[in-house]
């Protein structure tokens, strides 16, 4: 087995230089858990489970945090303003093609009195501060690092690549009919969303940030659960993804603070676990009642650091930036 | 033909109307939606490659494919020549349809060759491959400014990054898809 002194020591550099970052920009480290009785209802991610044995014998499950969201809220309800959080997250299944290890570095980070637009800031500033150049090196490509980043909707990607228009398909059927007319295969597609993602991933993901990082904002209610809506009837949610390289990076919005809203998205994603023949977990009563604490607006964003440094450290496979990755701990 | 709803790797799919071999695949969970395979397709022609993202249970029209054992004999500038061992019939395959395989083969060397309506169209090593290691460069213990790897050279002529430990003359492991440094063999 081949262990990378070399990345290793560049891994551990970048990692003092976020924690540096941070601090600098007046937020503190806060740890959470990564066991969790209660872990996030995202209906297509499966956290792994494990049995808490107590001296009364009364076992009780827990799963491997997804990611820490529900825990940064609550602190945010208790008052906390400018939180980061570095720690290990766990997606059950999630293996192979480089870009995916089952259980991966997560950089969360909140900001109060803030909305998305203002982490498309923070993500510009902490990534050339990590990488200290303009343009770096991926992947046979030079893509430039200086502000601002590319930013478009997804209604503008989906108009752009594909000629469609998204506010004139909100509906399955005429969807369906729109993307069998331009001979998408949508065999297995089950819902709205899948034939989305069946256009998305083939047509516009793989060009998106070749030359310069890009923030694709702005995406379907439906794919942003714990998310602001634009406004009050809107289509649309406040959610940016960056790309960088083709890679997908960072997921961020500005939060929903509506515990009743909250409530019932969460109440959609719950049916949807059943639906989809997974374990419907309980709703967060806790989590939905600090929501109603936090005195503002708030924002708050996930960034896979193992992909970050893939691009940072010119690095094709995640695997190349892991220790030890699990495929060869299993020999996958 | 037929259709498929499990796309993996090794089977050969009509993909724009021309027949594509899939050389590997690719987990993509788009977090907020559910499971895709990105697969790599090479195509049984022209040796082109492209990335299509299947849904899971898509129906995909499939081709047959026979496998049938064969050994790498010689090549000249354009062509590979093989020798089917069941018939002892020779074919010859241009380097474009082979991918990584020329910087692995050696005479002698066994392998899968695919056909299409009896036509050889494209070869398949197995995963992993044994090879003598014909030079490598002393490794220096502690020396952290290269990192833990260095250059060797094995008997194909082909440059692979190894750890440290590895000296001329041992066999060594690579896989044949990224002709990366798998391990040491026994």
């Amino acid at each position: 087995m081949i262990y990378n002194k070399e990345t290793a020591e560049l891994r551990s550099k970048l990692t003092q230089k976020i924690r540096d970052f941070f601090n600098k920009n007046d937020f503190i480290e806060v740890e959470t858990p990564i066991m969790t009785p209660i872990p996030g209802m995202e209906p297509h991610l499966t956290p792994f489970e494990t049995k808490f044995t107590p001296p009364d014998g009364k076992i009780q499950t827990l799963y491997l945090n997804t990611s820490p969201e529900l825990q940064m809220k609550k602190l945010l309800g208790a008052g906390f303003k400018n939180i980061y959080n570095l720690t290990k997250v766990f997606r059950n299944g999630e293996v192979g093609g480089g870009r995916h290890n089952p259980e991966f570095t997560m950089l969360e980070w909140y900001r109060t009195k803030a909305n998305y637009l203002d982490l498309m800031k923070d993500c510009e500033n902490l990534v050339i501060h990590l990488s200290g150049k303009k343009i770096i090196k991926y992947d046979h490509r030079e893509i430039n690092l200086e502000k601002p980043w590319d930013k478009k909707s997804i209604h503008e990607l989906f108009m752009q690549y594909c000629r469609i228009d998204l506010l004139k398909n909100k509906d399955l059927k005429t969807f369906s009919k729109t993307a069998k007319t331009r001979g998408t295969n949508i065999s297995g597609c089950k819902d709205w969303d899948d034939i989305f993602f069946k256009i998305f991933l083939n047509e516009i993901e793989p060009f998106l940030g070749m030359k310069k990082p890009i923030f694709v904002y702005d995406y379907p209610v439906s794919q942003a659960a714990l998310a602001k809506r634009k406004d009050k009837e809107s289509f649309w949610a406040e959610r940016f993804e960056l790309y960088i390289g083709g890679n997908e990076i960072a997921n961020a919005y500005s939060e929903l603070l509506d515990s009743g809203e909250q409530k019932e998205r969460l109440l959609e994603e719950q049916k949807l676990r059943k639906k989809l023949g997974k374990t419907a977990f309980d709703i967060d009563e806790e989590f939905l009642t600090s929501l109603e604490s936090i005195p503002t607006s708030a924002a708050g964003i996930a960034l896979g650091i193992d992909r970050l440094f893939m691009v940072l450290l010119n690095k094709n496979h995640i695997e190349d930036v892991l220790l030890f990755p699990l495929t060869n701990l299993l020999k996958i | 033909m037929g259709t498929t709803t499990s796309i993996k790797q090794g089977i050969a799919v009509i993909h724009k109307d021309q027949a594509w071999i899939i050389v590997s695949t690719q987990f993509v969970n788009p977090g907020k939606g559910s499971a895709f395979t990105r697969a790599k397709l090479k195509n049984l022609k022209t040796g082109q490659t492209n990335e299509v993202t299947y849904k899971s249970g898509e129906a995909v029209e499939t081709v047959d494919v026979q496998n049938r054992k064969c050994q790498y004999l010689y090549n000249d500038s354009t062509n590979y020549f093989f020798m089917e061992n069941d018939t002892f019939e020779q074919f010859s395959l241009e380097v474009e349809a082979l991918g990584n395989a020329p910087k692995l083969l050696k005479e002698g060397t066994e392998c899968y060759a695919m056909y299409i309506d009896n036509n050889p169209v494209s070869i398949q090593l197995p995963p992993k491959m044994d090879f003598l290691v014909t030079s490598a460069d002393p490794g220096v213990k502690g020396d952290s400014a290269t990192g833990a790897t260095k250059d060797c050279i094995i008997e194909t002529g082909l440059t692979v990054k190894v750890p440290l430990f590895v000296k001329e003359g041992d066999i060594i492991k690579i896989g044949t898809e990224d002709l990366a440094y798998v391990s040491k063999a026994n």
